[in-house]
């Protein structure tokens, strides 16, 4: 019993919060199962009552299960894209072609000490982190990734977007203020300065595409865009679109404008004096913020999940169901054979190969095409999953692009980052809103 | 032309992309090793910086450093004050504990360095007048040497490079070539019988690990 005592009080509180909620979550999920297993109809029943909090609660949970995935592959796009750029390999080491360093990082996050520095206000140091990465998961919450696949649709939601990402300043300040060190609130403050900067512009860009929709909730926005490449609001928008993509930069924290939390510095900004999975939540944030930013990018201006051009629907010519007793007999065999099949070539074509290696290989690359057949399966078959499969390529074409600029351009100095957003981003947001209400009114539309 | 705003931007970001696609010349060392020449040893190049000035600052490290003692240099230090040119390559530990000392001002010696052992130079000198001092004739000379010394010590081999003016590289190269030539003193007799008995052991052995190696050769 002192042993659990005593490891319960070497918990920072993050983990106490997280060692009390996810048994408590664990609970509440069996004993959902077991209710509707039991009491069949009438726990679905008022779940179907409730379906904003099911809803809710779900997408929060799917989607605090899917950032460090998403984090993870972000992170190894970096670091591969950039010594790609740079004329090196990159990782290449963990994982087929390095995939798994990123993850291997993160482990390592986890095992490193966690320090609080004397005289830091630690309620606030450790729930800044906390702050700043449920801001950006609640911003996501909003954001529709496919016809019908989105957490909440309000009337409001862009702006219920920009109001919730606009809490991570709050997490930024709590960081560098809280940790005792000048450097710290200075980089907290200049982060804070940044942040509400270019905010302004970043809102005051999509409004255009706000009075073009005349809507505010994201889903109908997306309709708006239905048909071709040419329906996109890029193209009735470029400027929102330029000024928006600038202000997204400066806001996830990007190179030319990472100003906050310079990553070849040696002060880190507000986390200089952050170590372990605190500093791990922050660069989580950061890196779930490019991929959010990047899906808003899409969705606004891209067209979310629609098509470029209007693809020839394809019917499957074979429905599963009606292989009758067949079917089963394919469930079986298909792992078995595939495994063969593809494991053949290597263990004939090259004499070293041993035949458990063959089988391995084999076993990998059956598993490989089962996952392409089946997303392609989904794909044809299902609205949602085309949808999906659309937002996550346009989606990470943007991530590319951030990584692209990183790789590419020089900071700028704090003053000019100031100047760009109040001299130049600032009139060209508002020139757009007037010139896209002028036409408006004008066209009538 | 260069007043398009973002122009240097959509330039440079073109340029990182060509980088993106360019092949890449790093070698994977450990699994893949290059294909050169098994004689390769790289090949000798003076850098200069941008303003045009050699980098070499003749600190012999370089020279101390070559297996096979084939650099020799000369130059001026980086103020331009000695003209330093060391004549045959050969000890460079020597010249190493000069050039420290003509940097600093003091000595600096270096544990690495063993200075070899004098020898009467009187039978050197003899034969070396009675070869006319001919690198042409170094086959003689090392002869004649190792008859006087019993061995060639490399006190003699300096002096014979300094002599003859041939590089104590060429001169270690013609020694080591010759199976006669020996650059150690023989053992003594005595042992002679002690070797002889070590020898039908030092056999079966290797006949045992040419039998477990099955023919095999160990890198």
């Amino acid at each position: 019993m002192t042993a659990v005592a005593r490891a319960w009080g070497r918990l920072t509180l993050p983990g106490k919060v997280v060692f009390t909620v996810v048994p408590l979550l664990a609970l509440l999920v069996a004993a959902t199962v077991i209710g509707i297993a039991v009491f069949g109809g009438a726990v679905l029943d008022i779940l179907a009552a409730n379906i904003g909090i099911v809803r809710f609660v779900l997408v929060a949970t799917i989607l605090l299960l899917a950032a460090p995935p998403i984090a993870f592959v972000i992170i190894y796009l970096e670091m591969k894209v950039i010594a790609l750029m740079n004329l090196r390999i990159g990782p290449d080491r963990v994982g087929p072609w390095g995939t798994l360093l990123s993850t291997v990082h993160g482990l390592k996050v986890l095992m490193k000490e966690d320090f609080t520095p004397t005289g830091a206000d630690a309620v606030v140091f450790t729930w800044a982190p906390v702050v700043v990465f449920t801001a950006s998961i609640l911003s996501a919450l909003v954001l529709p990734f496919a016809p019908g696949l989105f957490g909440q649709d309000f009337s409001i939601a862009l702006l219920y977007f920009f109001a919730v990402g606009g809490l991570t300043v709050v997490g930024l300040l709590m960081g560098g203020w809280s940790s005792f060190n000048k450097y710290s609130l200075l980089g907290g403050l200049r982060a804070a300065a940044q942040m509400v900067s270019y905010e302004i512009p970043l809102t005051l860009s999509v409004v255009g595409v706000i009075i073009l929709a005349g809507t505010m909730s994201l889903d109908r926005i997306v309709d708006q865009q239905a048909g071709w490449l040419g329906d996109w609001f890029v193209f009735r928008q470029p400027l929102g679109f330029l000024v928006f993509f600038i202000a997204a930069t400066a806001e996830g924290n990007r190179t030319p404008f990472d100003m906050t939390e310079a990553d070849q510095e040696i002060v880190a900004g507000y986390a200089t004096e952050y170590s372990g999975m605190r500093f791990g939540f922050f660069f989580f944030a950061e890196y779930i913020n490019v991929f959010i930013l990047s899906a808003l990018t899409v969705i606004l201006f891209f067209g979310g999940w629609h098509a470029p051009l209007s693809l020839p629907q394809i019917e499957l010519a074979l429905d599963p169901g009606s292989l009758g007793i067949g079917l089963l007999f394919l469930v079986a065999l298909a792992p078995v054979v595939g495994t063969l099949l593809l494991g053949a070539p290597f263990y004939l074509l090259r004499s070293a190969t041993k035949w458990w290696h063959a089988l391995i290989i084999g076993f990998a690359l059956f598993n490989v095409v089962v996952v392409l057949a089946v997303v392609a399966w989904a794909t044809i078959s299902f609205d949602w999953a085309a949808g999906l499969v659309w937002v996550l390529v346009k989606t990470f074409g943007f991530v590319f692009l951030f990584v692209w600029l990183r790789g590419t351009l020089p900071r700028v100095r704090v003053d000019q980052l100031m100047g760009l957003a109040w001299k130049w981003l600032l009139p060209a947001s508002l020139l757009n809103l007037f010139v896209t209400a002028a036409a408006v009114v004008l066209v009538g539309g | 032309m260069s007043f398009i705003p973002g122009l240097g931007i959509v330039r440079g970001m073109a340029l990182t992309l060509r980088r993106f696609f360019a092949p890449k010349a790093t070698i994977r060392y450990p699994e893949v090793k290059a294909d050169i020449p098994h004689k390769f040893r790289g090949r000798l190049q003076l850098l200069y910086d941008e303003w045009g000035t050699l980098k070499c600052e003749t600190c012999f490290q370089c020279a101390q450093a070559c297996p096979v003692e084939c650099i020799d240099m000369g130059g001026m230090d980086t103020k331009g004050r000695y003209h330093v040119h060391w004549g045959a390559a050969e000890t460079y530990g020597e010249r190493r504990e000069e050039s420290a000392l003509r940097r600093s001002g003091r000595p600096v010696p270096d544990p690495a360095f063993v200075r070899f052992a004098e020898i009467d130079p009187a039978p050197l000198e003899a034969i070396l007048e009675e070869h006319d001092h001919d690198p042409a004739r170094m086959l003689a000379i090392l002869e004649a040497t190792q008859a006087a010394y019993g061995h060639l010590p490399v006190a003699a081999l300096k002096r014979i490079s300094e002599a003859t003016g041939a590089w104590y590289a060429m001169i270690y190269g013609t020694a080591s070539y010759y199976r006669h030539l020996r650059f150690e003193a023989p053992a003594a007799l005595d042992q002679a019988a002690e070797v002889a008995a070590r020898r039908p052991a030092e056999d079966d052995y290797r006949a045992a690990l040419d039998a477990s190696l099955s023919g095999r050769r160990p890198d």
